[in-house]
């Protein structure tokens, strides 16, 4: 489903003393099946940007496409159950918010209150732990009794069961090991690339937006600031210092070895171990000279 | 999330009122609450409510605010006064439709207590408006520590109550984060019959209790790695001072009391 705003504005409790303009004239365009990496500091409007893909939120001035549905501020609260059945959010901690005595009650909750058949979320649960990796054993068990990368697992699937077009993640690694880090994002990826997703995923990790998007907003005090192919935004190194975001390493280390050998080498999507060869045949190089 | 209710809210700020001595504005706050039950005719509630206006005036805070905050309160308000107004069967009979019959001191009564309950809300939300729940803690604290002598345990009371009072805005935020995370996933707390909303609440109260649950025991470790042991010979990071402003404000309070009693009296 493509996704479009026009020109959003957010304020939080509006007229009050505590009056907050979280979002200004944003504009923006997701197209279906693409992968966006939201980035910005802290408080720059990204969890506020989230939140109106599902309509927790309704812009106080503008308004949101997503798909056929349009939302702004009149829309009619009736109806937005169909439109989040269709958009999978994946929150920050989600293992917060498990409630449910088991496991399989917990994972079968969203389909449940989208009114699926028995059979029919029986099935998506079979393929739902399969896909993020819990094994059988657990579904009878409370999800209070699993360690919290287990949990976040558990919390995953509860929202992928729901088969979502739209996946939003805010977040989802954090507080999780790398290598916990690295299982759930090539997790998300899959899916985005076999179910062909259209996936947003706001994040702190550089390497992260670097690696999986297809294109990236960089938000800054609620004003979209910078908007590209990762490889293009990260190359504006002083841009993004203004507003305390540092460029990906691995374009670092190239920015750096082309600096102190006058070389060109370039980011293009290459694996470590690829890149690795790459600098050995420059080093080589440079040695012969 | 909206304000629906502003009595507990912080407004930080620097005028007169927000500068003054916490425990001189409990204490006035107390005064005001047992001297409104004393106001009995027209002169002394316009006392009273000139009084609160110029509190409001004073604190910077704009009324419309204060006065929308209150929107629940409203509903009780305007209810007291048509309880007395259809009631009270004194006085000359000004009114009378069928069964409807209205007096002169029903009028009288139901404004007068309407009133009163309106400036009770007024001056406590703006007791909390103008002071942070840490200054109130402080405050009562140091106004109940001659208790102390009759092992009151006044500190824990205090911190009891400091703890508490900070840790409201976090569940409000945990409760708001949770129950957007189970709307997304289908649950509806805002439309449907009766019973399928009172089932709504379950997914997010669990959550909630645990997290609440998990914060105390946190706290209450980091409390104890800290060396924490209670009151004992605990010094504070913020003195309680009586300044100037203080004395000023508690003369000229005086002074309006003192009208207040020559009026009903």
């Amino acid at each position: 489903m493509e996704i479009q705003f026009h020109q959003v504005n957010y304020v939080y409790q509006e007229n009050t003393p505590f009056q907050y303009h979280a979002l200004k004239d944003i504009n923006l365009t997701i197209p279906s099946g693409s992968f966006t990496a939201i980035i910005g500091h802290t408080g720059s409007g990204k969890s506020t940007l989230l939140q109106h893909i599902n309509g927790l939120l309704l812009a106080t001035d503008g308004y949101v496409r997503i798909g056929n549905v349009t939302l702004s501020r009149h829309y009619k609260r009736q109806h937005i159950k169909s439109l989040r059945s269709k958009i999978g959010v994946v929150f920050q901690y989600p293992e917060h918010q498990l409630f449910e005595e088991t496991v399989e009650k917990d994972i079968a909750f969203g389909p449940k209150n989208f009114g699926l058949p028995h059979s029919e979320i029986q099935e998506r649960i079979e393929r739902v732990i399969e896909a993020v990796g819990i094994s059988k054993h657990w579904l009878n068990k409370s999800p209070f009794q699993l360690s919290g990368g287990q949990m976040r697992r558990v919390a995953i699937a509860g929202v992928l069961a729901m088969r979502p077009e739209v996946l939003v993640l805010d977040e989802p690694t954090a507080g999780l090991d790398p290598k916990g880090q690295d299982e759930i994002m090539s997790l998300f990826y899959h899916l985005h690339k076999q179910h062909k997703l259209t996936t947003i995923l706001v994040t702190h990790q550089m390497r992260d937006a670097l690696a999986y998007a297809d294109k990236v907003m960089v938000l800054n005090q609620g004003i979209k600031y910078l908007e590209g192919q990762p490889a293009d935004v990260f190359q504006q190194n002083e841009v993004l210092e203004k507003v305390n975001l540092k460029v990906p390493e691995s374009i670092q280390l190239i920015q750096k070895l082309n600096k102190k050998f006058g070389s060109n080498l370039t980011y293009h999507h290459q694996s470590i171990d690829q890149m690795a060869k790459e600098i050995a045949t420059l080093l080589k190089g440079y040695h012969k000279r | 999330m909206k304000p629906s209710i502003i009595i507990g809210q912080y407004l930080p700020g620097q005028s007169l009122l927000h500068r003054l001595d916490p425990r001189t504005k409990l204490l006035s706050v107390l005064c005001f609450v047992i001297v409104i039950f004393f106001a009995n005719n027209w002169s002394s509630y316009s006392l009273l409510t000139g009084l609160s206006l110029l509190a409001v005036w004073i604190s910077k805070i704009p009324l419309t605010y204060l006065l929308k905050g209150m929107t629940p309160v409203w509903f009780f308000v305007v209810f007291t006064f048509f309880i007395q107004l259809f009631l009270r069967k004194e006085g000359t009979l000004l009114f009378e439709l069928g069964f409807v019959t209205i007096y002169e001191n029903g009028i009288r009564q139901g404004t007068f207590i309407a009133l009163r309950f309106f400036l009770l809300f007024l001056i406590a939300s703006l007791l909390t408006l103008t002071t942070s729940p840490m200054e109130l803690t402080d405050a009562l604290e140091d106004l109940l520590a001659p208790l102390k002598k009759w092992k009151f345990p006044v500190h824990e009371l205090s911190l009891m109550m400091s703890i508490s009072l900070r840790f409201i805005p976090t569940l409000m935020e945990e409760t708001e984060k949770i129950s957007k995370a189970q709307a997304s996933r289908g649950v509806d707390f805002k439309t449907g019959k009766l019973k399928d909303r009172i089932y709504a609440i379950v997914p997010l109260l669990i959550p909630l209790f645990i997290s609440a649950f998990k914060r105390a025991e946190e706290l209450a470790m980091a409390m104890e790695a800290r060396g924490y042991q209670g009151g004992e010979g605990r010094t504070k990071l913020r003195k309680l001072i009586f300044t100037r402003l203080d004395i000023q404000f508690i003369c000229l309070y005086s002074i309006a009391l003192i009208m207040f009693f020559y009026i009903i009296l």
